[in-house]
């Protein structure tokens, strides 16, 4: 052989065997390490650990003081704890592998058990914790999932998020107490049940100036409860098996009536995202009655009727919130004395996890129980207005977080499904809200909707669309 | 790509050297620099040995491993509850690609090695002094310069562009998804991902429909936007046209807002709430769902609109830059031949513009083909319509992209989607610009 080929070929054979030895000795020699359990109760000295909080936490200044207690209460240590100075939403998914997550995340539970299939947050030994025994089993159940024969808790639940109806005291009829209190509770029926909500909105509407009622479809997170009051589910086994949709199960398709029905007493609007929009100035003015919505953000109501002439004492007395209305059993919102069902709502549970990541688990799992205490999630009310998952907390604040935890112990706040899944529910969800409350705006002879079995059909292709979009790819 | 003489010529010398090489230069085959070395030239030969003993050490204590990891993707699965540090199959992936790039720069370097003793081999055969070291880095900023500026930057290409597009190709012969993500373990699964975009059930109707969808949105929109620009600038070139300067400030301004607030603006006129519903209302008529999901032909034709509004402004700057450079004279002799306007438009201005224009247009198309934005902000995505799957009847394949990969995970899905798009925008731009004047006759207007 030519010499020259021959030394090429030894060249490029000692090269090749070089990276052919060294690799498969490299992938051989690689053994599976040894883990340990990381609560053993002996907490770590001298530590920082770095706190996710929400934003407004951080805006009313709640974090700072619970920061300044949980530092002062575990100085001994040299534990300090601080704000991981994050967006409140960042995903743990990309940062924590890399070193740059928090040791401690404060996220809805939906956000959280996300991360829980690939063990970036870990399982806590929550039997230890003060709240433990507080807080109700829903609240729990938000954050137990099981991994093989094994069942874990990954989150402690601080504080319960609902839907809730809002709505303008001083725009009640003059004679409300005569004509709209039937059972004489000093409660408006309009605001107890849907018929009566439905009945106020005809009444009320004037053309696209006066509402009663309005809330656009669109958003799934608070139209889904529709279908689950009628039997409707997201996934079955309790939100757990993804092979299992079933928004179509039960008589759900009553839910897609009602809102149905309820688009007809508003207008286009509640077809795209103009009331969600609007819903803020338009119930401060007047033009709305009622809206539906979270609790979080009562100070823009207020806001909005301080703008309109109202003096801040005059906006707080006429908002008024409320717990979801009842809905008819038939699903006919026409009905005369109807026979009347609790309204199911989507809801979630925000609590506290700790990154897998973190160097300090026991000091993390220290922070918790301290900021899950009566005292801290009391100073939590006080300062931020949430519904706490502690029942002592809301028994003894009483109102609407004591209602709040009622509906979740009841059933009523359906938390929202924590499997990866969920991600695939929303849109086509979306698309079916939509369709629906623009069938009341079509033409008679283009109604894709006027009746029961149609709408049945539509959410079973809603179930079908979104078991395909869990399964067809994988 | 290599141009075919150049590739010839590199053939015929390695052919000369297999042929002619003598120890010297054998050597340098076996060790780097050796040769060198062997005519006396010391730091050339120190270079060449430093760059194998760089090498050897690279692939020693990295590279190999790295090579090996790109092919199994890892074999151990971290668990971040034990603390046990795993394989990151996306790591290994790029590790992999960054030694196989290592390789074929030592490979070039290995290469230059040799030629560069057989150059010395022939230079001392005919008599004369091997060039030494001094004497290549003086060419190297001399004749060879250009080699010198452009060392750089394609290092430079190799980390920043070669490195993720060949990471994104990779990507769809794997099962990277929602299920199949660190620290699960990614496996290769050859064309899996683009049987299933192409076969799959479901998945191959929604495929096809929104590419032809694609296509005649691409067409449609760069046809408008370029003849409405050119007939705009057009217009304002027209010696009757007074305060020029006023009316083209109002594309400017429409060019100068950011184009997502443009989208989301004219998203709120066309909504229920917005004021063109407004407007229709109150003379009496009915809201109109212009965006919803029953409006899939309005949605469209709003979407063609918007994007005029958005693209026209720069088409009518450039035409107007290349209005200005025309002769006059053309113009002149055309209307002494009794051509009419139109005649001299299609003779003479259309002619001139689209072969100034054509790497513009086919830039435009594929700006169009992939333009992401304008239905993403004006219809807000979560629709899904009637025999799609997870798209709507106005995605384009790069929103479905979106919908895939980022939204739902589906990452070796959308990277097939990927290169097919790559594949297709690829050819349509060659076969457009080699069929082009711009290309064809390229000396007509120069």
């Amino acid at each position: 052989m030519n010499k020259f080929i021959t030394a090429f070929s030894v060249h490029m054979a000692v090269i090749l065997a070089l990276i052919v030895s060294i690799g498969t000795v490299a992938t051989l020699s690689k053994t599976q390490g040894e883990g340990a359990e990381k609560f053993t109760g002996e907490l770590e000295r001298n530590v920082t650990i770095r706190i996710l909080e929400n934003d407004t936490a951080i805006k009313q200044g709640y974090l700072k003081e619970l920061l300044d207690a949980f530092n002062e209460a575990y100085a001994e240590y040299g534990i300090v704890a601080e704000d991981a100075n994050m967006d409140q939403y960042s995903d743990l998914e990309n940062d924590g592998p890399y070193g740059k997550g928090p040791d401690v995340l404060y996220q809805p539970n939906d956000q959280l058990m996300r991360y829980v299939p690939d063990r970036h947050i870990l399982p806590l030994p929550v039997e230890e914790l003060d709240c433990y025994e507080a807080v109700g089993q829903a609240a729990w159940d938000a954050y137990y999932t099981k991994v093989g024969a094994n069942e874990y808790y990954f989150g402690v639940p601080v504080n319960v998020q609902g839907p809730l109806l809002y709505y303008r005291k001083d725009l009640l009829p003059e004679n409300w107490q005569e004509e709209w209190d039937e059972n004489d509770n000093e409660i408006p029926d309009m605001v107890e049940s849907w018929n009566k909500l439905y009945e106020f909105s005809l009444e009320r509407r004037q053309g696209n100036e006066k509402f009663g009622y309005m809330r656009s479809f669109l958003e799934p997170y608070f139209s889904v409860g529709y279908l689950y009051s009628y039997g409707g589910y997201s996934f079955g086994n309790n939100n757990t098996d993804p092979t299992d949709i079933g928004y179509s199960a039960g008589e759900a398709e009553k839910g897609g009536w009602v809102i149905r029905q309820l688009a007809s007493a508003m207008n286009e609007w509640c077809i795209d995202d103009t009331i969600t929009v609007n819903a803020y100035s338009k119930l401060g003015d007047g033009s709305y009655f009622a809206t539906m919505t979270t609790p979080d953000v009562y100070t823009m109501f207020i806001d909005e009727m301080m703008k309109n002439g109202m003096t801040r004492a005059e906006a707080e007395e006429n908002l008024v919130t409320a717990p979801i209305p009842m809905l008819p059993k038939s699903g006919d919102l026409t009905e005369e004395d109807p026979e009347l069902i609790p309204s199911k709502m989507m809801g979630g549970v925000n609590g506290y996890a700790i990154s897998s990541y973190t160097k300090a688990p026991n000091a993390c799992l220290a922070f918790v129980d301290f900021a899950t205490n009566y005292e801290m999630i009391k100073r939590r009310n006080e300062l931020l207005g949430i519904a706490p998952a502690r029942a002592d907390v809301a028994q003894e604040i009483g109102g609407l977080s004591e209602v709040i935890q009622n509906n979740l112990e009841e059933g009523n706040i359906v938390i929202m499904p924590s499997i990866r899944e969920n991600a695939q529910m929303w849109t086509p969800l979306q698309t079916l809200f939509t369709d629906l409350a623009k069938d009341p705006f079509r033409d008679a002879d283009e109604m894709k909707y006027d009746s029961l079995d149609k709408i049945k059909a539509a959410l079973e292709r809603v179930d079908q669309q979104v078991y395909d979009a869990i399964h067809t790819l994988k | 790509m290599t141009h075919p003489k150049v590739r010839k010529q590199h053939f015929k010398t390695v052919k000369e050297i297999v042929k002619r090489a003598n120890g010297k230069v054998v050597c340098s085959a076996c060790i780097m620099g050796l040769g060198q070395f062997l005519y006396r030239q010391w730091a050339k030969g120190i270079l060449y040995l430093l760059i194998q003993i760089a090498a050897i050490c690279f692939f020693v204590f990295v590279g190999a491993e790295a090579i090996a990891g790109f092919f199994t993707l890892g074999t151990i699965e971290s668990n971040a509850w034990y603390g046990i540090e795993g394989d990151n199959s996306v790591i290994m992936m790029l590790m992999g690609i960054l030694a196989f790039i290592v390789l074929a720069i030592y490979l070039y370097f290995y290469y230059a090695n040799i030629k560069d003793a057989y150059a010395m081999q022939c230079a001392v055969e005919q008599g004369k002094k091997p060039r030494t070291l001094k004497d290549e880095m003086r060419s190297m900023l001399d004749d060879k310069f250009y080699k010198t500026a452009l060392f750089v930057p394609i290092i430079g290409v190799c980390i920043f562009n070669v490195l993720p597009i060949v990471f994104m190709i990779l990507i769809a012969f794997t099962n990277y998804g929602p299920d199949v993500k660190p620290p699960v373990l990614i496996d290769w699964k050859g064309f899996e991902s683009f049987i299933k975009v192409l076969t799959l059930g479901q998945f191959a109707p929604t495929f096809f429909k929104i590419l032809l969808w694609n296509i005649v949105w691409a067409v449609l929109s760069t046809a408008l936007n370029y003849f409405c620009g050119l007939g705009i600038a057009l217009l304002y070139n027209k010696k009757c046209v007074r305060g020029k300067a006023f009316w083209r400030m109002f594309p400017i301004l429409a060019y100068a807002v950011p184009g997502f607030i443009t989208l989301l603006g004219f998203k709120f006129m066309f909504s229920y709430g917005g004021p063109i519903n407004q407007m229709i209302v109150e003379a009496g008529g009915k809201a109109i769902g212009f965006l919803d999901l029953d409006a899939k032909w309005s949605a469209r034709g709003i979407g063609l609109v918007v994007n005029c509004w958005l693209n026209i402004p720069s088409s009518m700057l450039l035409a107007t830059g290349i209005l200005s450079n025309m002769n006059r004279d053309l113009y002149e002799a055309a209307k002494i031949d009794g051509a009419s306007a139109f005649k001299q438009f299609t003779a003479i201005t259309l002619p001139f513009v689209v072969f100034a224009t054509t790497p513009i247009l086919i830039s435009q198309f594929i700006a169009n083909f992939n333009n992401f934005g304008i239905f993403y902000f004006l219809r807000g995505g979560g629709l899904i319509a009637d025999g799609y799957f997870l798209a709507s009847d106005t995605d384009l394949l790069i929103n479905w992209l979106y919908n895939l990969s980022i939204s739902n995970d589906y990452y070796s899905i959308g990277a097939a989607i990927s290169i097919i798009i790559f594949l297709f925008t690829s050819a349509v731009s060659l076969a457009v610009y080699v069929l082009s004047p711009s290309y064809r006759q390229e000396d007509t207007y120069q």
